[in-house]
């Protein structure tokens, strides 16, 4: 299966999956990287190296989940981008992970990536626009 | 000219960068002095493309920025420059990049380096480098976000911000 990572400022990427596993119980295949502004570049980039490796050892590819396009984070996951290998999705939130985990089997890396980030979009919502509608 | 803020930062175009010092120097234009950025076309269009479309974005080799900055081309625009390494800064400042003041953000530690601070791990050739501009009359201060306290780079004493 696809793997995947989420790779933040901070602890925010372990705690996306720690809140995922409250609501749809154990998650396979997925890992944190947390990016504290101490760290080196190369380091960063051996940790996500290592964790593309865990993840994507069974060969159906890895998404990387970075939490700002323009951030270290994303910055270095995009080092890594090999289409249909290494997709790397900006914007992280909550509902695209849980989407992630939640699309059947079969499908392409780079379609789910695009599944996954269309329902980040819809997850989006400013409430006082639905009065107006 | 204005230039606003000249700092060395490994990472170049990041969070610190975009979110925070763009707007506390009220910057509208970056320019990105790094030959290895210069000359790699996917991570130029990734880093304009993370930048917001009212900021102007140069990316250049340190001697093209250096030229860029000495023609009065950006004099219209509140300049952001970054360097990667105390290298490039000082071979920027002696190609005729005119600045005077100096920022230290991030220089992370690696091989032979000494960490001196959360951010900030340097080598003797890096304290030469930074050595030969301060000789060159440029003040250079250690400021890894606005909200951090702003110091000369020679008060740095190992590991005092971790």
């Amino acid at each position: 299966m696809t793997g995947l990572i989420i790779a933040t400022h901070g602890n925010l990427a372990e705690e996306f999956l720690q809140a995922c596993s409250t609501i749809i119980g154990p998650l396979a295949m997925a890992r944190s990287i947390a990016i504290r502004r101490e760290d080196a570049v190369e380091e960063i980039r051996g940790r996500l190296a290592a964790a593309i490796e865990e993840v994507g050892g069974d060969g159906d590819g890895v998404l990387i989940m970075t939490d700002m396009f323009g951030g270290t984070p994303a910055n270095l996951s995009l080092t890594f981008l090999d289409p249909g290998k290494v997709e790397v999705l900006t914007g992280v939130n909550l509902p695209m992970i849980l989407k992630f985990f939640n699309t059947q089997e079969g499908l392409s890396l780079v379609e789910r990536a695009s599944l996954v980030k269309a329902y980040g979009q819809q997850g989006i919502a400013l409430a006082s626009e639905f009065l107006s509608k | 000219m204005s230039i606003v803020l000249v700092r060395i930062d490994n990472r170049l175009i990041h969070g610190q960068v975009l979110e925070a010092w763009v707007p506390a120097v009220k910057a509208n234009c970056i320019v990105v002095a790094n030959d290895q950025a210069a000359a790699a076309p996917f991570q130029r269009l990734l880093m304009e493309a993370a930048v917001p479309k009212r900021i102007k974005v140069v990316v250049g080799s340190v001697a093209e920025s250096s030229a860029i900055l000495s023609t009065g081309e950006l004099d219209a625009y509140r300049v952001l420059l970054l360097y990667a390494t105390s290298e490039d800064a000082l071979s920027g400042f002696r190609s005729g990049a005119p600045f005077h003041h100096l920022n230290l953000g991030n220089m992370h530690a690696g091989e032979g380096k000494q960490k001196l601070s959360c951010t900030i791990a340097l080598d003797p050739e890096d304290i030469g480098n930074l050595q030969q501009l301060e000789a060159g009359g440029v003040r250079i201060v250690t400021q890894c976000i606005p909200s951090d306290r702003e110091r000369p780079w020679k008060n740095l004493l190992p590991l005092s911000e971790c």
